[in-house]
């Protein structure tokens, strides 16, 4: 499942995992915790600066259960967004 | 029965080669991150690493330090096993070991190894 960049704009995420300046895996790992937090159903938005943290997060997405949504490009980092599924 | 997935990685590298000790460590908590089971077996010069203190003087460039990475590993459940003889010869005591790492000789690592998903060797 993955939403258009409309749909991810105007989306409001349960929690924002500020991964900004995490080497690989700190984005992962903070995603992980993140996710914990939230329940299923919601969605969280991980910020990252490491270019590869939205593939790394979209392959973790499918490992585990969850639905990665897609990715916003914001100024100098990228935002990516998850629901949870399980 | 059981669809859990485990993965070995043995750790043959000190602090001479901070990158080959270092990955591992980040295979491990993406393994951990992504619910797999997770061992990570040291052997000959990679026994360093779990001395302790050691991690705390090691960071390869475009990686976390790998105390963050230990401490992040031993959060999410992975194993550190310890291989006897590697200790014994360079004269590392059992005490001298990290908390949670355990001395094992080869048989277990065996035991491991056959029993997981699949074992990388670093």
């Amino acid at each position: 499942m993955t939403a258009t960049l409309t749909e991810l704009e105007t989306l409001t995420a349960a929690k924002v995992v500020d991964a900004r300046g995490a080497a690989c895996p700190g984005p992962l790992l903070e995603a992980k915790k993140g996710m914990g937090t939230v329940p299923v159903g919601s969605v969280i938005e991980i910020w990252s600066t490491d270019p590869v943290t939205k593939t790394d997060i979209g392959a973790w997405s499918a490992k585990v259960g969850h639905d990665f949504l897609g990715t916003l490009v914001a100024d100098g980092y990228d935002r990516v967004f998850v629901l949870r599924r399980k | 029965m059981t669809d859990t997935q485990k993965l070995v990685f043995m750790v043959l590298h000190g602090p001479d080669h901070p990158e080959h000790a270092t990955i591992p460590f980040v295979m491990g908590c993406a393994a951990l991150a992504s619910d797999v089971e997770v061992v990570l077996g040291f052997q000959a010069d990679g026994v360093e690493l779990v001395r302790a203190g050691v991690a705390d003087g090691i960071h390869a460039a475009g990686f976390p330090a790998l105390a963050n990475l230990l401490r992040d590993f031993r959060e999410l459940g992975g194993s550190l096993l310890v291989c006897g003889p590697c200790i014994n010869s360079r004269g590392i005591a059992a005490t001298d070991l990290i908390e949670g790492a355990e001395v094992v000789a080869a048989g277990r690592f065996i035991a491991e190894i056959t029993s997981a998903t699949n074992s990388l060797v670093y």
